[in-house]
């Protein structure tokens, strides 16, 4: 159990935290395109 | 930038945002779906790494393989929008790569006994990462310059020459490769079949939101450094 729940946790925690760096980047940029 | 680029711009904003809806409601059902999956009889819970560990692998050929779609493009058409894409592609890529093989080790420690072997999909899926992160810090020391864009493209167009190989290379081995046998029609077990859908399916779109948003960001970049060169040139 604690294998297969290591795996899905650590891609779960790497993607969201890679889509929550790029959100911000975006979010970033785009106040400075204003 | 040009007109172009500010369209290209808007389509993926507006294409990104449902996405994102859809994603999260994936997300759930993928949950949901791997929770009430069957347990394997003879591997156990661990074989429920199948959900994440194969769709993993098929984001990162693709990411490598827009890699040089978007460097094609580049070299055919000079529109450095088609870099930026190759360049999205190959750091989702890359990212869905290093989690296949972490995914792949701890599937491996559970069911083999150990965490690598220097088996031959395993090597030349190091290979292919090492590739791919080398494409990566080629463009991170090297900015904007025309010469290492035209060569990143020819690049990540050789280098995907690694993709197929890598995924028939167990077929190429017959037989000596430790890794499994890729997947085919009926070799998934009972109630086995959706939750692989879904797995796939979901982190496909991950996988496109991913790449859409990191393009996004790639370009906004350009915008505003071209708008800084031009205020210094004034």
């Amino acid at each position: 159990m604690s294998y297969a729940l290591a795996a899905y946790a650590i891609t779960a925690g790497t993607l969201g935290f890679y889509l929550w760096l790029l959100h911000r980047e975006r979010s970033r940029l785009a106040s400075l395109d204003r | 930038m040009s007109d172009s680029d500010g369209v290209l711009l808007a389509r993926l904003e507006r294409w990104r945002r449902p996405l994102g809806v859809v994603l999260a409601l994936l997300v759930l059902a993928y949950a949901l779906s791997v929770w009430t999956a069957p347990i394997d009889r003879v591997q156990g819970v661990i074989q429920k790494i199948l959900y994440v560990h194969p769709p993993l692998a098929y984001g990162a050929y693709l990411g490598f393989v827009l890699t040089a779609l978007g460097g094609a493009l580049y070299l055919w058409r000079g529109r450095d929008a088609w870099d930026h894409l190759a360049m999205a592609g190959a750091e989702v890529g890359v990212i869905f790569c290093t989690l296949m093989m972490v995914t792949g080790p701890i599937w491996a420690k559970g069911t083999w006994g150990h965490w690598w072997s220097w088996d031959p999909r395993l090597t030349l899926t190091l290979l292919l990462w090492f590739v791919y992160a080398s494409y990566l810090l080629l463009r991170g020391f090297t900015e904007g310059a025309e010469r290492t864009a035209r060569f990143a493209a020819i690049y990540g167009i050789l280098g995907t020459l690694l993709v197929p190989l890598n995924y028939f290379v167990i077929e190429l081995f017959q037989g000596r490769s430790m890794h499994p046998e890729n997947l085919s029609r009926g070799s998934l077990g009972s109630g086995m079949g959706w939750p692989f859908l879904v797995g796939n399916l979901t982190l496909f779109v991950a996988f496109v939101y991913c790449v859409l948003l990191r393009w996004e960001v790639e370009l906004r970049r350009a915008r505003l450094a071209l708008r800084a060169d031009a205020w210094e040139g004034a």
